[in-house]
């Protein structure tokens, strides 16, 4: 069994060894609509080489010593009801094939979605949100087009090429000769077409990709290029890449150019005719007999123009669900843990000697702190340091690799993750809301809050006043109508979400940035009011803020470097001194800081 | 068959063309390739009538054969259809081929001129189009125009066969020929309402499309806080939601899709119908022979392709012709910045004067009237006030970024407008909010005005700014690839690279737009130790947001719609408690370390006239 953050009861399972075998158990999912379109398909190629048949028995007819117009006329008849009935059969086929390959596409998104939903953090960092959605999307969508009109369309085409082989060889098996010699002639000649035309269409596809990529590199760094006088710089390289993509785009035309198969088509016409002729002239063969058997040489055609598409898409779509199982399969680190430890919390938190690394890349060594309930620690250090790191091994959005995270004197790892992420609330640097109302996302934090506590939470978060200053107030859609929130706005709407769970931890990236004092002063007021009576791991670019925390870890390179008071790193860590270093007025000396008073 | 039925919105630097201009301009591109294009012409016609023999000759072979069963005459016609296969793929091969080779070259001629003519646009146009949309212009259109092409070349070598093939057909017998073309309005027709129908059903369904694309990116976006609060389980159920919808509006569409070529297939099927009743009757009247009748048999399946390309062409012929439109329209854009002449700055001493300077961006709203600054080589100037008063205008100015419509702006005492840019930018460092990375190393980025720089010289630099400690935060050091856009790196991070980049360029004149975004306090100060040593023997003129910035400049100037409010230096103009100690109060007050909620107010005397209020940036 693996392991999830996250499941559903009674999802469907599929089998995810391989491409084939996953889209072969997505389909076999619905077996009617299966039945149908193959069932289908095979009756309407027999229906279809009925034609040239019905086609040989009118020549017949006509040229027979004593030709009647009736039975032409019946003759006439029975093809308008074949063409009709064909035409009957052709939809229901197509359609059960639609329903097929919607319905996989469906499936095989919310399967993706679940998964994505069950995987851990760390997977979700690793993968870039433009990269998820282009499986969600673009792979998903590849897959129906495989299904349909790919897979559908190569049965199609495969059957038809049998069958009208079969009733070739049912008109005279020796007519069989040159059709077959045909067959695998088209089959060899496809596969080099294939094979040479694959590679440049590829580069070409990359070269195109690169063409873009660094076009749209020299217009967004239009100032950077002007101002530095590099605009011949940037032609020659944008030149080169055109040029390139001239060349393969030639090169690509050559080999388009060089498909056999049509040559192969008429050689096999001449072929044909002249078999048949002989056969006549012995004999052995009617006229109507060599009509129909033209006839059903001109069927092979639609093999022929259609099999590259397909094999095409086939291959995109077995490429595509190659992508989707690469994510299908990831394994996620962490599980729900549903047994676990669960307790209300009294936000008692110990880093007892803590490493975690990223793959192979040390993010943290050896880290202890010790936060009691209720104090704030401010973290400071570089980017890369390995600040939000360490606040995201609290909630166990990572796991560690050495040591020990006790909460309340209990290893995080023991605590169920429900009541883990029940009682600690993040509010991360990147605010994320969602596109629904104010309600809504503050609510977002609490199943079935009532309107009363989200509003007494945005009150507390200093948001009630700018809520209620829109038209439709806590009902306000973010992002429709050109409702779009500042970054102060943003903060206090995740500040109120915190307040409403009423965490007893919580883990405070604020490095939002204020453009003035006065949304300053309402956030830090919504902070302050945040920080009363909870354990805050608090990272800030707000030197004021790190000045008043109860704590100080100054992190670098992983490492805690020194920890302590404000004013015990003033006086001891050179690091520490820096960051405060350009805040001195001219020519003070160095402990005494700015005091401009009111 | 191609349904491209994107959405194409016109731009404002959009003109309409006469289709005689358009000719002329497209007719220009393809002069140097007129013999190869002649050649290709007449592969077109040959290889349309040798796809119309084939069928004409197996005809004849079918009446030898119902006639006198003469075997000679037998053989002599599969010779002939043998040398038309033949024939028609070595025309087609040698068309191909040669439309690739033209194509290409016109294309890459196309691609080199529009792109001359983005690189020669000032920064208005750059701030008025996304990134996207030029760049769609570009190699999009371009690459649109040129599917044009060779589209109209494949069509025309289809109606050909069509015109002969039904040339031939009227020849032998009238009456069925007119028979056999009853198919041709109904497959038109069919093909045309099916394409009016399907851009309905495809726009429903992208929309559907589009929501479940939506609420995989929020999900994905919001991935963490819906871990921090264990809320999965509801945005799953959400997802089902949009899923079920868009499977639904999918399904219609594919319907509408799957529909088509049955339908289709059914017309050209009652075609034959009627050829083969018609037909035969006629052979028994003896109007026509038996072979003949096998060809108008054949005609009806050499007519449905061309037929239904034919109705899907117009639309596609038209919106390459659009395409090749965007194309020139870029090309032949009004440039904006009029230089009166091409002077080369060998040196800069950097003393820059705005006399009497009007500017707009556009018609409705003046940024800067008259307005006069002098600032002495050497100075450093903190530019502050609110967004909108024109701070980062100055800098742009300088850069010649935009033309300005009345007045002077003098460097060392120079028209800005006689210089040769080129060479006058060489001496101006511009380091924006957020600084642009291109693809590459971080040594790369640093040598990006210097292509020449060795890479002793760019560790020197690098290790000037900051103290250097900032390159062990890299993962690599120097050799650390930035990723797209410099996305691998902060934004503290990208600051410091580009303040190395104008170290070893070494400018005169830098421009500095401070990032209103914070950054940690380590890199800030880094930033500030970068900056101290950057701004040294140079003029800087810096827009300001930050309060130790601020107070280090030699000079500060309050600006409000473009004019000066007030000058001066820090301790001064507090003192002076006028617009400035107003706009400490309102942006620097938090930023002291010793800033708590509501404190750390300066006294005002002067109230600063007409007060914004305030917008972040």
């Amino acid at each position: 069994m693996e392991r999830r953050e996250f499941t559903v009861a009674d999802a469907a399972r599929y089998d995810q060894r391989s491409p084939v075998r996953w889209i072969a158990m997505h389909l076999l999912r619905y077996k009617r609509f299966l039945a149908v379109s193959m069932g289908g398909t095979l009756l309407l190629n027999v229906l279809a080489a009925l034609q040239p048949t019905l086609i040989g028995s009118a020549f017949s007819e006509v040229l027979r010593p004593q030709p009647s117009r009736d039975a032409l006329a019946r003759i006439a008849l029975t093809m308008l009801g074949l063409v009709l009935g064909t035409g009957l059969v052709d939809i229901i086929r197509a359609y059960a094939g639609e329903f097929l390959a919607k319905r996989v596409e469906r499936d095989a998104r919310d399967e993706l979605y679940r998964s994505l939903l069950g995987k851990s953090q760390t997977f979700h960092n690793r993968q870039r949100v433009g990269d998820i959605m282009a499986r969600a999307a673009g792979d998903v969508t590849q897959i129906e087009s495989m299904i349909m009109p790919g897979l559908d369309t190569l049965f199609d085409s495969f059957t038809s090429l049998i069958i009208t082989l079969l009733f070739i060889g049912l008109l005279k098996p020796e007519l069989l000769l040159t059709p077959l010699v045909f067959t695998v002639l088209f089959g060899l000649a496809l596969r080099h077409y294939v094979n040479h035309l694959r590679p440049v269409a590829g580069a070409m596809r990359e070269q195109f990709g690169t063409l873009n990529a660094g076009l749209t590199e020299t217009v967004t760094g239009i100032e950077v290029v002007k101002t530095s006088a590099q605009e011949d710089q940037e032609r020659a390289k944008f030149l080169t890449a055109a040029r390139r993509y001239r060349d393969l785009f030639v090169q690509n035309g050559a080999v388009q150019a060089r498909y056999l198969p049509p040559l192969l088509l008429s050689a096999a016409m001449a072929g044909a005719f002249l078999h048949g002729a002989w056969l006549l002239t012995q004999g052995r063969l009617s006229l109507g007999a060599l009509v129909t058997y033209l006839a059903l040489m001109g069927n092979l055609r639609f093999a022929v123009g259609i099999s590259i598409w397909t094999f095409n898409l086939a291959q995109l779509g077995l490429a595509a669900a190659e992508r989707i199982l690469t994510l299908l399969r990831e394994e996620t680190e962490l599980d729900e843990n549903r047994a676990g430890h669960s307790a209300p919390m009294r936000g008692e938190i110990v880093f007892d000697h803590v490493t975690f690394r990223y793959g192979n890349t040390p993010i943290l060594t050896d880290v202890s702190f010790r936060a009691a309930p209720g104090q704030t620690v401010a973290i400071v250090g570089q980017t890369g340091s390995g600040k939000s790191t360490l606040t995201k091994l609290v909630n166990r959005i990572y796991d560690i690799e050495s040591g020990r995270i006790l909460i309340d004197g209990t290893d995080v790892r023991e605590w169920s993750l429900d009541s883990l992420r029940g009682q600690v609330s993040t509010i991360e640097q990147d605010i994320v809301l969602f596109s629904r109302s104010i309600a809504e996302n503050i609510g977002f934090s609490r199943a079935g809050a009532s309107e009363a506590a989200i509003e007494a939470a945005a009150a507390d978060a200093q948001a009630d006043g700018f809520i209620r200053g829109f038209k439709d107030g806590y009902a306000t859609v973010i992002g429709e109508r050109g409702v779009t929130l500042s970054g102060g706005q943003r903060q206090r709407l995740a500040i109120a979400r915190a307040l409403l769970t009423d965490p007893r931890i919580l883990i405070l990236d604020d490095s939002t940035s204020a453009v003035d004092s006065a949304t300053e002063d309402l956030i830090q007021a919504a902070i302050r009011r945040l920080l009363q009576g909870r354990t805050t791991l608090l990272i800030t670019h707000r030197l004021s803020q790190i000045r008043w925390a109860d704590q100080v870890l100054v992190l670098q390179g992983g490492r805690v470097v020194d920890q302590g008071t404000h004013d015990e790193l003033l006086a001891r860590c050179d690091l520490y001194r820096r960051i405060f270093a350009h805040h001195r007025p001219a020519g003070a000396p160095a402990p005494e800081l700015v005091a401009i008073g009111g | 068959m191609g349904f491209v039925m994107d959405g194409l919105d016109p731009e404002p630097y959009d003109r309409a063309y006469s289709d005689h201009q358009l000719v002329r301009r497209i007719a220009g591109y393809f002069r140097d390739k007129l013999p190869l294009i002649g050649l290709v012409a007449v592969i077109i016609v040959l290889n349309s009538i040798m796809d119309t023999v084939l069928p004409i000759l197996i005809s004849g072979g079918i009446d030898t054969l119902a006639k006198g069963q003469n075997v000679t005459g037998a053989g002599l016609l599969i010779g002939g259809i043998l040398l038309a296969g033949a024939l028609s793929w070595t025309f087609n091969y040698g068309r191909q081929r040669l439309t690739a080779q033209a194509v290409g070259d016109v294309v890459l001629q196309l691609r080199a001129d529009v792109f001359a003519g983005v690189l020669g646009r000032d920064l208005s146009f750059y701030d008025e189009y996304r990134s996207g949309k030029i760049v769609s212009r570009v190699t999009g259109d371009t690459e649109d125009f040129s599917n044009v092409v060779t589209l109209s070349l494949n069509l025309i070598s289809q109606s050909l066969l069509l015109v002969i093939l039904t040339g031939v057909l009227l020849v032998i017998n009238l009456r069925l020929t007119l028979l056999a073309l009853i198919i041709a309005p109904i497959i038109m027709l069919c093909a045309l309402g099916f394409r009016r129908i399907a851009r309905l059903t495809i726009q429903r369904s992208r929309r559907a499309g589009a929501t479940v694309n939506a609420a995989v990116q929020e999900a994905m976006s919001g991935i963490t806080v819906a871990k921090n609060f264990r809320q999965e389980g509801r945005i799953y159920s959400e997802f089902r939601n949009v899923n079920e919808q868009s499977y639904a509006m999918n399904l219609r569409s594919g319907f509408v899709f799957s529909s088509i070529f049955p339908l289709l297939v059914t017309v050209a099927g009652l075609g034959t119908t009627v050829v083969v009743f018609f037909g035969g009757g006629a052979v028994l009247d003896g109007q026509v022979s038996a072979g003949q009748w096998y060809l108008f048999v054949q005609a009806i399946s050499l007519f449905w392709f061309p037929l239904t390309s034919l109705a899907s062409f117009w639309s596609q012929f038209q919106q390459g012709l659009a395409a090749g439109e965007r194309v020139f329209a870029l090309i032949d854009a009004e440039p904006r910045l009029h230089q009166t002449g091409h002077e080369p700055v060998p040196t800069l001493a950097g003393r820059i004067e705005f006399r009497d300077l009007t500017f707009r961006y556009n018609d409705q709203e003046t940024v800067l009237a008259d307005f006069n600054l002098t600032i002495p080589a050497g100075q450093t100037v903190a530019l502050v006030g609110h967004t909108g008063a024109g701070k980062s205008t100055l800098g742009k100015l300088v850069a010649r970024f935009y033309e300005y419509q009345a007045g002077e702006l003098l460097i060392d005492g120079r028209d800005i407008r006689s210089f040769d840019l080129p060479t006058y930018r060489r001496h101006l460092g511009v380091v924006p909010q957020v600084p642009f990375l291109f693809s590459g190393t971080v040594a790369d980025n640093i040598r990006y005005a210097q292509p020449t720089a060795s890479d002793a010289q760019v560790a020197t630099v690098a290790a000037q700014v900051g103290g250097g400690d900032w390159l062990a935060a890299l993962p690599s050091g120097l050799a650390t690839d930035v990723g797209e856009g410099g996305r691998g790196l902060s934004l503290g991070q990208r600051q410091l690279i580009a303040l190395a980049r104008v170290l070893l360029q070494d400018p005169a004149i830098l421009i500095l737009d401070e990032a209103t975004a914070s950054v940690d306090p380590l890199t800030e100060a880094q930033i500030q130790e970068g900056l101290d040593l950057l701004r040294h023997g140079r003029t800087a003129i810096i827009i300001a947001h930050r309060l130790s910035t601020i107070r280090d400049a030699d000079r500060i100037i309050v600006l409000d719609h473009g004019h000066i409010l007030e000058e001066g230096t820090h301790d001064g103009l507090m003192a002076q408690a006028g617009p400035y100690a107003h706009l400490y109060n309102t942006y620097f007050r938090h930023q002291s370390p010793d800033y708590q909620p509501g404190s750390g107010f300066v006294p005002v005397r002067v109230p600063l006239p007409a007060l914004a209020a305030e917008q972040p940036a």
